[in-house]
């Protein structure tokens, strides 16, 4: 059973400000809770299957510029870098 | 000058000397700007559209080179970036975003010389099926304007059904192409997995999204795809189908092809008139020399708690890079801490996507990964499975698109567990990778249903050629718009 203490600890860590907890914690845990179904769907010894791509397939790992005017049309772009807000301590 | 003609008919008509680009294009800005108040498909429109349709009919004139389009109007879903356009996904957050390259569908387009009449609404990021989701607000179906017109490419289908273009480019990452095309009955094309490149398709859920057309017919879907897939060195889950032509031999018929109906996608709350559609639809297939037979899919019931598990952690993931630095709103950095200025800016995604990123972040959440997504991601293996070994007996298989008819704007946008039933029958078809295509075939209540096809990877053509068969038996009414 998911809490709603836990879906607001997730939402911070999401970087998402609740401000209507009904809004939101009502329906993501309606959402949670239909999830639940899952339980019932007898998978548990299932191998879960992966795409997988050589590495000879891939594009070469090389850089490719692009237009470099680019950068400059971050907002706080400051000629050599880009200003970002401060670290907490 | 008829507006309502199919793509094809348009590129002979423009080849015969009968019509002009320009004059079709015209007409076509003319239509967007007479009805789009109503429906609310466009998000902005190309007002420089009539003077590229000049430059193409000049090129055609001087016996230049002309691409297949010849300059055919096309609208396309605001999640793909055109070079120098407004790339909004209905959203906020990307409000004033100016896309910096061309996605490469769009590219292969320009080469072909379409022209884009506009940007077209859709459910933000493309998350929801009804365009209600929308942070400009939703789109209205032309057939009724109370109604939901599908989603989350529902500016695609709404200006594919009232002749604001000729064809539209949408993205189904769990129907979101077909749905909007069952509900506004235009054609609506998810191909296999990999067969179009996603460049330049703002990400929801990479491992399952395809970029797809949406039609008057069958045939333009085809043309569609003829211009716009294959391999792409900068996607590459993009596969190779060695220049396949969809539209050579779509008039084969399915005489002697065996179609699965899938049980569990005409079951429990379906509405009476789609149930009778798509036993109509059956009858007419067999009429046309195919068998029918119904299968059982089990992973079916799960499939929705699958797909939306995968897709909100996906979507989580993808999202994160909406910081207010790279993409975002003009307010200063100075005075704030690093995660409450990300919070801050992050307020001005709408709810419906809030809601499935804090999804994405529980599901996957360590002590939480092995109930929801492991398990999301086995029935996922499970199901395809299952379709698998169900395509070793049929050559395709058959449901309603949605199963349910188009709904009243508001009536379910409060309820996510109903809205999620919605998408039953078409996430099968992108958890599995496979091709699928919802075909306009019949009325109720003065609303469109659709018929879903789906067949084998990669037998794209096979599929096709099935949708054009039924569509050939299909006599369907107007719009009335």
């Amino acid at each position: 059973m998911v809490t709603e203490e836990e879906i607001e600890h997730v939402s911070k860590l999401m970087k998402i400000e609740i401000d209507d907890h009904k809004e939101y914690v009502e329906k993501v845990h309606t959402m949670i809770n239909y999830f639940d179904i899952l339980d019932s769907a007898g998978v548990e010894s299932e191998e879960i299957s992966v795409q997988e791509i050589p590495i000879s397939n891939l594009r070469d790992d090389e850089y490719i510029p692009f237009n470099q005017k680019l950068i400059e049309k971050l907002k706080h772009y400051k000629g050599t870098y880009v200003r970002a807000p401060k670290m907490s301590s | 000058m008829n507006l309502k003609i199919s793509a094809l008919d348009y590129v002979q008509e423009v080849k015969n000397g009968n019509i002009s680009a320009e004059d079709f294009v015209a007409k076509t800005l003319e239509q967007i700007h007479r009805v789009d108040d109503k429906l609310h498909a466009f998000l902005s429109v190309n007002e420089n559209a009539v003077e590229q349709a000049r430059e193409i009919d000049k090129k055609i004139k001087s016996g230049k080179k002309i691409g297949d389009c010849f300059g055919m109007p096309i609208s396309i879903k605001d999640n793909l970036c055109i070079k120098e356009s407004k790339t909004t996904c209905a959203s906020k957050m990307l409000e004033n975003f100016i896309a910096p390259y061309d996605a490469t569908v769009i590219a292969k387009l320009k080469e072909q010389d379409a022209i884009f009449v506009g940007k077209v609404n859709m459910d933000e990021f493309a998350m929801g099926l009804t365009t209600e989701f929308s942070a400009f607000g939703p789109s209205k179906n032309p057939w009724n304007l109370e109604y939901v017109p599908g989603g989350s490419s529902g500016g695609s289908a709404v200006s594919v059904s009232a002749f604001e273009c000729v064809a539209s480019l949408g993205s189904d990452t769990g129907g979101s192409v077909r749905n909007p095309a069952s509900f506004c009955s235009t054609v609506g094309y998810k191909p296999t997995y990999g067969l179009i490149s996603r460049y330049g398709l703002i990400s929801y859920a990479n491992s399952i999204e395809q970029i797809g057309p949406l039609t008057r017919t069958v045939k333009d879907t085809a043309f569609m795809l003829n211009l716009i897939s294959g391999v792409d060195s900068k996607d590459n889950t993009t596969i190779d189908n060695n220049n396949e032509d969809y539209l050579l031999g779509i008039n084969s018929g399915i005489e002697g092809k065996k179609i699965g109906i899938i049980k569990e996608m005409i079951g429990e709350g379906i509405d009476p008139a789609v149930l009778s559609a798509t036993k109509e639809a059956i009858s007419k297939l067999e009429g046309l020399g195919a068998t029918c037979e119904e299968i059982s899919l089990d992973m079916v019931k799960y499939s929705v708690a699958a797909y939306y598990t995968i897709t909100a952690t996906e979507a989580g993931s993808n999202l994160a890079r909406y910081d207010n630095l790279r993409y975002g709103y003009d307010f200063p950095v100075e005075g704030y801490e690093f995660n409450s200025y990300i919070s801050k800016a992050r307020r001005n995604f709408g709810p419906e996507v809030k809601r499935r990123m804090i999804l994405g972040g529980f599901v996957p959440s360590a002590g939480h990964a092995g109930k929801y997504f492991l398990k999301a991601l086995k029935v996922k293996s499970k199901l395809t499975k299952e379709v698998n070994e169900a395509f070793k007996k049929f050559d395709l298989l058959i449901a309603p698109t949605v199963p349910i008819l188009p709904f009243k704007l508001g009536e379910k946008i409060n309820d996510p567990i109903s809205l999620f039933l919605v998408d039953i029958n078409t996430v099968t078809a992108n958890l599995t990778g496979k091709p699928a295509i919802s075909i306009p075939f019949s009325h109720s209540r003065g609303l469109p249903i659709g018929i879903q096809l789906l067949a084998d990877s990669n037998k794209d053509k096979l599929l096709l050629q099935a949708a054009y068969a039924l569509e050939q038996t299909v006599s369907l009414p107007e719009v009335p718009i």
